[in-house]
C-alpha cells in the first residue's frame, strides 16, 4: 500500500514538476517580452538545464536552444548545469522559498549543483523573470522580519568619544623617536566636527545603497570581443599577458574620469557613488540570477539599473559563462573530485574562484620613481634581454602597457579636474580642482614631492590594482611608513605653528579622504555570499606602527594620524592592523591602539610584532623583509613589495576531517563516502588510533583543496594573469614572469584552519572520558554526538562539566591544541603552491566558523548540529570564567605552527561606571599581558551583548556599529541572524 | 587546624574591583562575623562542605547510586541528609554536571603561588597584585603570615580585605609588615545593631581601626575604611552619619562605599541554609540618587568617596 502511494506522489511530484517546465518554456516560446532574452549580443544562448532527486524519482530538463526552449525527458546530450535535491520534500522546500532561502537549502546540503553554475543562475534569472512579483514580494516580508523597511534608515548617531591626551598620560609611559611634529600625540583636540567634508562623505557611506557597476566588464567584454580571447583576430594563440594589459589599457583610457563633490582625492573604482566591481572572469556571473531581485534581498541589497541589467545578460555574461576560473577547471581537468568536494561547501572553500588578491604591492616605490620610472627599468630590462626569450619579453610588454593604461587614466582624470574647476563658482573649490589637476598630471606618472600627491598617486594606482584584480582582500600596506617622508617633507617646509597646526589638520583630512575612497567599491556577494562571508567588505588591510627594515622604531607622526582617523571614522573597511613590537615601540602608542579600540568598538586588530616574525621563520626571508611585513586582507603575513602570498586561499574546515574520522571516511552532511577507510568505532583501541584516523582525514582534504587550489591557479595564468600588478612587485621584472606564475622573490600560499577550539575540545573528551578515565565508551559517546545528544543528558552533562578545555588554563588541553595546529601546519607545508611556494597554515576564519558550523553535526566537545564553532582559533566561551585563562592560553599556542597568523577574539564591556581612562588601562593591560606572554594577534570587540541584542530588533538605530568577526570588521546590521547570535553568544567579560 | 594549610574557599583570577590592576583574590573560609546580608555563605564555616546546585542538577541519580551513607533522599527532587554526609565526594566526583560541588579546599602556600604566579605578568602590566579575602583572611594569621612573605619575595602587591574583628598586636607583627593597602570593613557604628546583624559587638573593631589607622598616617600606608550599603540595615541616614563622623574624628580623608549587589539572594539554599531577607528592597539594585545620597553625605563631612 505504502508504496502505492509513494508511486502515486512520485508520480504527481514528476507531473507538476513537468507542468511547470511546460509552462515555463511555452512562456519564453511565445511571449516577445520574454523570448528576447533568449539571445545575447553574440546571438541565441543554448543551454540544457536538468532538475533531479537523488533517486531520479524526479527528473526532468529544459533545453534552450537557437531561441527555442523545450521540456525534456530523456536526455541523451550532456546537460550544461543541474540542480539535484536530497528528495522530493527539499524541492518541495525550494519551490516555495523566497530565493534568498533557496541558498540556505545550497548550504545544507538539501540541494546540490552540478555543471556549469554560471547557467544555473541564468535560469534562475529566467525564473525570476516569470516569478519577479512573487520572489520580490517574499523578500520583501523577509527584510520587514528583519526589522528594515526601506525608508526606516535613521540619521547615523556618532557616538560620543571620550579621548585622552598623551601627555596626560602617566609619567611612566616613554617616548616615539619617530614623531617628530605632534604636540599630542593622541591628537585629542580633534573630532569628526572639524572637518564637515568628511562628515557628508561619511554619511554618504552610511546611508547610499550600492549599486552594481557594468562598466569594468561592459569596457572588458568590448575589448575581448573585438580582438579575441583564446586567438586573436589574425587566428593566433593570444599570449595571455599580453592580451590582458591591451585589454587593461583599452579599460582605463575609456573609462570615465569622476571626481566626486568636495573630494580631496580624484578617481573612482566604479561610475556609481558606491559601486559593486563585476569581474565575470572570476565570481561575476553568480549574481546573474539575481538580477532583477538584488535591491530586494533582505541582507546587503544592491541597487541594479534597467541598462546594468540589459548589458550584463546580453553582453557580458554570455560572453564569460564558460571563460571564468571555476569553469576553467572543468573543462580543463575533467571536473576534478576536488572541485565537487569545494561546490558542496562543507569542507573547504577556495577563494581562487573568486581572487587572487591578497598581496602588498611595492608603493615607496611607485612613489619615488613614478611609473615614468618603472617603464624605463622595463624598457632597460628588455633591452638587455636576448631576443629569443621571447616570453619574457612579452611579460614585459605586457607589464609596460598596464603602466601606460594607468597613466592614460590620470591624464583623463587631470582634464576632469581642469574642466571641473573652470565650472566651478566657489572659489575655494575652484583652487582645489586646480590643484587636482596638476596633481593628477604629475602623478603617478612622476615621483611625488608631497603627502598630497602621493595619497592621490596611491589612489590612482589603487585603483588600477582594481581593474585588474577582484577587490577582495587586496591590501594596502605600511602607509604610516610610507608616507611619512612626504608629511615630514611638507611640514618642514612651514615656519609658524599656526601654519603647522594647519596643516596638521589638512593631513588628517587628506587620510580621511583616502579611507572613504577605499569605501567606494565593494565586492560582489550573491546571497549566498550573505551566508558565507556575511558583512565582509574588501578587507583592505593598512598595516600601521611596527618596526623599519633596518629594525628600529617604526612609530611616527603618520602612524598616530591614522590612528586618529582610523577613531573618527569608524569604518569596516579599510582593516586596520596595527604592528606592536615590545622592547621597541612605545606603551603610549599600545595605549593609544587600545584607546581607538575602545572608542569605535572593533578596531584596530593588534599583532605582536616580534611573534609574527618568529613564525615565518621556515620561510628564511632576508632578516630587512621580514621586518617589512604587512597585514594582508584579515590579519596574514606578506612581505611587503615583494611576495605573492595569496594568504587566503582557502578557508579549510578542520571539523569536516574530523567529522569523516568518526565516520569511517563518510562526510554525514555530504552524504559522501569520500575519504580513506581509517577504521570503524570500535577499531580504535586508544586514543592515538583515533588521532592517526584524523590525521589521514586531514591529509586526504588537505591534499584536494591544495590540488583544486592549483588548479585554479593555473586558470588564472591562463584566463587572467597579473601584468600590472606585477611591475610593482619585486621579481617579475628581472624574472621576466606575471606574478601568477612565480614571478615574485617570494611565493607561497596561505589558509585559514578552522575549527581549532571545537577540535581540540571534542579531542580532549575523547582522550580523557573515553581513554584516561574510561567512564564512557567511544560507541556511547558516537551515538550520543548522531543524535545530537537527545537521548544521553548524563553524557552531555559530563562533557560539558568534567572535562578540561582549551583556554582554561589546562596543560593537557593546550599541548592537545598545539598538537593539532603542528599537524595543520606540517599537512599543509607538504604541499607545493604552483608558483613553487610551500603552503602556511593559519588559524583564523572570516565569517566560515559560523557557514561551515551549519554545515556540522554534533561534536564530543558537546557543540550542537549546525551551531557555529568559535570565531578564529578563540576558546569556547564556558572554557573558564578566567579572562586570562583565555589569554594565557592562546599566547602559549607555538607561533611556529601558525605562520599564516590567528584571530583571537575578545569582547570587553566598559563597567557601570564607564571610567573611560580606567577602561583604556584595563584593555592595554590584557593587550600588554598577552603580548609579554608570547601572543601573535589580539582583536577586541568593546561592546555589550545588551547592545547587540537591541542591535537585532531595532537595525535601523544601529547602521554604524562596528564589530570584529574573525579577522576582518562589518557593521552587524549588514550580518545573517547565525553570525549575530554568534557574536553575541561570544563570553564577555567587564571592564 | 591546618597548621601549614588553610581552608581555602576559592582563587579568582582577573578580578578588577578588588584593589589597583589586575588581581587574584584568594577568599579564606570561615568568619567570625555572621552578618544578615552575608552574600556568601560558603564562606561562613571553617569546615568543608558539599554544595548542591539545583538548577544544575540533571536528576540523573548518580549521587544516589553511589552514596553508602543514605545522604541524598527526595522522590522528586533530590534533598541531602547533611548530617549523615561524611564528605567522601564520591558523588561530587559521580555527578556529570557538576550540581554537587566540593565548598573549601586545604591548601597549601605553595599550591596556592603556583596559581596565582600564573598571572604574574598581568598583575606587573597593570599594576595589580593579590587580595586576601574571605571569609576573613586574618583567621589563620600564621598561614596568611607565610603566604604574604611568599608573596612579597615575588615582588607581589599584597591588599588585605578584612573585617576587623581580630587580635591587634597579633596582627601588626604577622600581616602588617607585609601587606601595601589595608581595605577596613566598617558596617554598623551602633554597638546594639551590630550585634544584632553581625553577631557580636563592634568594640573590637572600631579600636583596630583607630590603631590601624594612625599607624598606617606613620607609615604611609594606604588603609581605606568602607561600608557596604545594604538597604535599610546600614544605609540608614542615622548609620552613615555616625560612620562617617566617626572616621572625621580620626582623621580620615578617603572611603568606600560599597554599592549592593543583590545577586546573593539566589545563591542561599546550595550549602543547606536559607536565609530570610531582611526586607524587601533586599531584592533589588540601590537606587543611583541612594548611591549618591550617601556619598554626598560623606562628603559634606571631608570625606571623599
Amino acid at each position: 500500500m505504502k508504496s502505492a502511494e509513494s508511486i502515486l506522489k512520485r508520480g504527481f511530484a514528476n507531473l507538476c514538476a513537468s507542468l511547470f517546465f511546460k509552462f515555463f518554456a511555452l512562456n519564453f516560446n511565445l511571449r516577445p517580452d520574454l523570448k528576447k532574452y533568449l539571445k545575447s549580443t553574440d546571438g541565441w544562448i543554448n543551454f540544457i538545464f536538468i532538475v533531479k532527486t537523488e533517486s531520479l524519482s524526479i527528473n526532468r530538463g529544459l533545453s534552450f536552444k537557437n531561441g527555442h526552449v523545450k521540456t525534456l525527458k530523456n536526455f541523451c546530450e550532456k546537460p550544461d548545469a543541474q540542480l539535484i535535491f536530497r528528495d522530493e520534500k527539499s524541492l518541495g522546500k525550494a519551490v516555495i522559498s523566497p530565493p534568498n532561502e533557496l541558498m540556505i537549502l545550497l548550504m545544507k546540503n538539501e540541494m546540490k549543483t552540478e555543471g556549469n553554475i554560471g547557467y544555473l543562475q541564468l535560469f534562475n534569472f529566467y525564473l525570476s523573470l516569470i516569478l519577479k512579483r512573487v520572489q520580490i514580494s517574499k523578500l520583501k516580508k523577509e527584510s520587514k522580519k528583519r526589522g528594515f523597511s526601506e525608508k526606516t534608515i535613521n540619521k547615523i548617531n556618532s557616538k560620543k568619544i571620550n579621548q585622552l591626551k598623551s601627555d596626560a598620560l602617566s609619567d611612566d609611559l616613554d617616548e616615539d623617536i619617530g614623531v617628530k611634529h605632534l604636540k599630542d600625540r593622541y591628537l585629542a583636540d580633534y573630532s569628526l566636527k572639524d572637518f564637515p567634508r568628511i562628515e557628508d562623505l561619511l554619511s554618504i557611506h552610511h546611508t547610499k545603497i550600492p549599486e552594481i557597476c557594468h562598466e569594468r566588464p561592459e569596457l572588458l567584454t568590448d575589448w575581448f570581443r573585438e580582438n579575441g580571447f583564446e586567438k586573436s583576430n589574425s587566428g593566433e594563440k593570444w599570449i595571455p599577458e599580453l592580451r590582458q594589459a591591451n585589454a587593461y589599457k583599452y579599460l582605463m583610457e575609456n573609462r570615465k574620469p569622476i571626481i566626486r563633490k568636495n573630494d580631496l582625492i580624484a578617481g573612482t573604482t566604479t561610475t556609481k557613488e558606491v559601486g559593486v566591481v563585476i569581474y565575470p572572469d572570476a565570481h561575476g556571473t553568480m549574481i546573474w540570477g539575481e538580477l532583477l531581485t538584488a535591491p530586494h534581498r533582505p541582507l546587503n541589497p544592491y541597487n541594479i539599473d534597467k541598462e546594468t541589467i540589459n548589458v550584463l545578460h546580453k553582453k557580458v555574461f554570455p560572453y564569460w559563462v564558460n571563460k571564468n576560473f571555476r569553469e576553467w577547471v572543468r573543462e580543463n581537468k575533467d571536473y576534478p573530485i576536488c572541485q565537487k568536494i569545494d561546490e558542496s561547501f562543507a569542507a573547504y572553500f577556495l577563494w581562487k574562484s573568486v581572487s587572487l588578491s591578497h598581496t602588498i604591492i611595492d608603493y615607496p616605490k611607485i612613489l619615488s620613481k613614478g611609473t615614468i620610472g618603472i617603464i624605463s627599468e622595463i624598457e632597460q630590462e628588455i633591452k638587455n634581454t636576448p631576443e629569443d626569450n621571447r616570453s619574457k619579453i612579452d611579460t614585459l610588454n605586457a607589464m609596460k602597457i598596464c603602466l601606460e593604461g594607468i597613466n592614460l587614466y590620470s591624464d583623463n582624470l587631470s582634464k576632469e579636474a581642469k574642466k571641473l574647476s573652470e565650472n566651478e563658482i566657489d572659489s575655494i573649490r575652484k583652487k582645489e580642482l586646480e590643484d587636482l589637476s596638476a596633481v593628477c598630471g604629475w602623478v603617478p606618472k612622476y615621483p611625488c614631492t608631497t603627502l598630497h600627491e602621493a595619497v592621490n598617486a596611491m589612489w590612482i594606482i589603487w585603483v588600477g590594482v582594481h581593474m585588474e584584480n577582484t577587490n577582495a582582500g587586496f591590501s594596502l600596506g605600511r602607509l604610516d611608513q610610507w608616507l611619512q617622508p612626504y608629511f615630514e617633507s611638507d611640514i618642514r617646509k612651514l615656519k609658524s605653528d599656526i601654519e603647522k597646526e594647519k596643516y596638521l589638520k589638512s593631513a588628517i583630512e587628506l587620510i580621511s579622504c583616502f579611507y572613504l575612497k577605499c569605501t567606494d567599491h565593494l565586492p560582489l556577494v550573491p546571497d549566498i555570499g550573505n551566508y558565507l562571508f556575511g558583512g565582509s567588505s574588501s578587507d583592505q588591510a593598512i598595516t600601521l606602527g611596527g618596526i623599519t627594515p633596518e629594525g628600529l622604531d617604526g612609530v611616527n607622526d603618520m602612524t598616530y594620524i591614522f590612528l586618529k582617523v582610523t577613531e573618527i571614522l569608524s569604518l569596516r573597511d579599510p582593516n586596520v592592523n596595527a604592528r606592536f613590537h615590545k622592547g621597541k615601540n612605545s606603551n603610549t602608542y599600545l595605549k593609544r591602539l587600545c584607546e581607538v579600540n575602545l572608542n569605535t568598538g572593533a578596531t584596530p586588530s593588534i599583532h605582536n610584532d616580534e611573534e609574527v616574525m618568529a613564525s615565518l621563520k621556515e620561510f628564511n626571508f632576508k632578516k630587512e623583509d621580514l621586518r617589512d611585513w604587512s597585514a594582508t586582507g584579515c590579519v596574514e603575513p606578506t612581505i611587503s613589495g615583494k611576495h605573492m602570498g595569496h594568504t587566503n586561499c582557502m578557508m579549510f574546515n578542520m571539523v569536516a576531517a574530523f567529522e569523516m574520522a568518526m565516520n569511517n571516511g563518510y562526510h554525514p552532511l555530504m552524504r559522501w563516502d569520500i575519504g580513506p577507510k581509517t577504521g570503524e568505532v570500535d577499531t580504535f583501541n586508544d586514543f592515538q588510533s583515533f588521532f592517526k584516523a584524523f590525521e589521514k582525514q586531514f591529509e586526504f582534504l588537505a591534499d584536494q583543496s591544495c590540488k583544486y587550489n592549483n588548479y585554479l591557479g593555473i586558470a588564472h595564468q591562463n584566463i587572467r594573469p597579473t601584468p600590472f600588478i606585477s611591475s610593482f612587485i619585486e621579481g617579475p621584472l628581472e624574472k621576466g614572469l606575471d606574478l601568477t606564475k612565480g614571478g615574485a622573490t617570494y611565493n607561497s600560499s596561505g589558509t585559514a584552519c578552522i575549527g581549532l577550539a571545537d577540535i581540540t575540545d571534542s579531542l580532549m573528551v575523547i582522550k580523557k572520558l573515553v581513554y584516561d578515565e574510561k567512564k564512557i565508551s567511544l560507541e556511547r559517546l558516537f551515538t550520543a554526538v548522531k543524535t545530537n545528544f537527545k537521548n544521553d543528558k548524563a553524557l552531555y552533562a559530563m562533557v560539558k562539566n568534567k572535562v578540561k578545555i582549551f583556554g582554561s588554563g589546562d596543560e593537557e588541553s593546550l599541548s592537545m591544541a598545539n598538537k593539532v595546529t603542528r599537524l595543520a601546519h606540517e599537512i599543509f607545508k607538504k604541499h607545493k603552491n604552483y608558483r613553487g611556494g610551500i603552503y602556511n597554515a593559519g588559524f583564523w576564519s572570516m565569517s566560515n566558523h559560523v557557514a561551515f558550523g551549519t554545515l556540522t553535526g554534533a561534536l564530543p566537545s558537546g557543540r550542537f548540529k549546525g551551531k557555529a564553532f568559535t570565531p578564529g582559533l578563540t576558546p569556547q566561551s564556558h572554557a573558564s570564567s578566567n579572562l586570562l585563562d583565555n589569554i594565557r592560553d592562546v599566547a602559549s599556542l607555538d607561533t611556529l605552527a601558525m605562520g599564516n597568523n590567528i584571530a583571537f577574539n575578545l569582547k570587553v564591556v566598559p563597567g557601570r561606571d564607564d571610567n573611560h581612562a580606567k577602561s583604556v588601562e584595563n584593555i592595554f593591560s590584557y593587550v600588554k599581558g598577552y603580548t609579554d606572554l608570547g601572543g601573535m594577534q589580539i582583536q577586541l570587540n568593546v561592546v555589550s551583548s545588551e547592545t547587540l541584542k537591541d542591535a537585532m530588533e531595532n537595525p535601523q538605530n544601529y547602521q554604524n556599529l562596528l564589530v570584529r568577526i574573525s579577522g576582518y570588521n562589518a557593521y552587524f546590521t549588514t550580518l545573517n541572524k547565525d553570525m549575530q547570535l554568534e557574536l553575541i553568544e561570544r563570553a564577555e567579560y567587564g571592564l | 587546624m591546618y597548621k601549614d594549610k588553610a581552608l581555602v574557599l576559592d582563587i579568582k583570577g582577573n578580578s578588577l574591583d578588588d584593589g589597583p590592576g589586575i588581581r587574584s583574590v584568594v577568599f579564606f573560609k570561615g568568619c567570625p562575623l555572621s552578618c544578615s546580608w552575608c552574600h556568601n555563605l560558603e564562606s561562613k564555616k571553617i569546615v568543608k562542605e558539599i554544595s548542591y546546585d539545583i538548577t544544575e542538577c540533571i536528576g540523573c541519580n548518580s549521587c544516589r547510586d553511589i552514596c553508602e551513607n543514605g545522604v541524598f533522599y527526595g522522590k522528586k527532587e533530590i534533598l541531602l541528609n547533611r548530617e549523615n554526609c561524611t564528605l567522601c565526594k564520591k558523588c561530587i566526583e559521580a555527578c556529570p554536571s557538576g550540581a554537587l560541588k566540593s565548598v573549601g579546599e586545604e591548601m597549601g602556600v605553595d599550591e596556592i603561588l603556583e596559581i596565582i604566579l600564573k598571572d604574574k605578568v598581568f598583575f606587573d602590566v597593570s599594576g595589580g597584585g593579590v587580595t586576601l579575602s574571605g571569609g576573613e583572611p586574618t583567621l589563620n594569621m600564621d598561614f596568611s603570615l607565610k603566604l604574604l612573605k611568599s608573596l612579597k619575595e615575588h615582588d607581589i602587591h599584597t591588599l588585605i580585605e578584612t573585617c576587623g574583628f581580630f587580635d591587634l598586636n597579633c596582627f601588626m607583627k604577622k600581616i602588617y609588615p607585609y601587606i601595601d593597602t589595608i581595605y577596613f570593613d566598617l558596617k554598623i557604628f551602633n554597638r546594639d545593631d551590630h550585634e544584632k546583624h553581625c553577631g557580636i559587638g563592634n568594640e573590637k573593631i572600631l579600636n583596630n581601626f583607630r590603631a590601624l589607622f594612625d599607624q598606617c598616617k606613620k607609615d604611609n600606608k594606604i588603609i581605606i575604611p568602607r561600608t557596604p550599603l545594604v538597604p535599610g540595615i546600614t544605609d540608614t541616614k542615622e548609620n552613615l552619619n555616625l560612620i562617617a563622623s566617626f572616621l572625621k574624628s580620626v582623621g580620615v580623608k578617603k572611603a568606600s562605599l560599597l554599592e549592593y549587589n543583590p545577586m546573593w539572594v539566589n545563591k542561599t539554599g546550595k550549602i543547606g541554609e536559607n536565609k530570610k531577607l531582611f526586607n524587601d528592597r533586599m531584592e533589588s539594585f540601590l537606587d543611583i540618587s541612594d548611591v549618591e545620597n550617601a556619598k554626598a553625605l560623606y562628603n559634606q563631612l571631608g570625606i571623599v568617596c
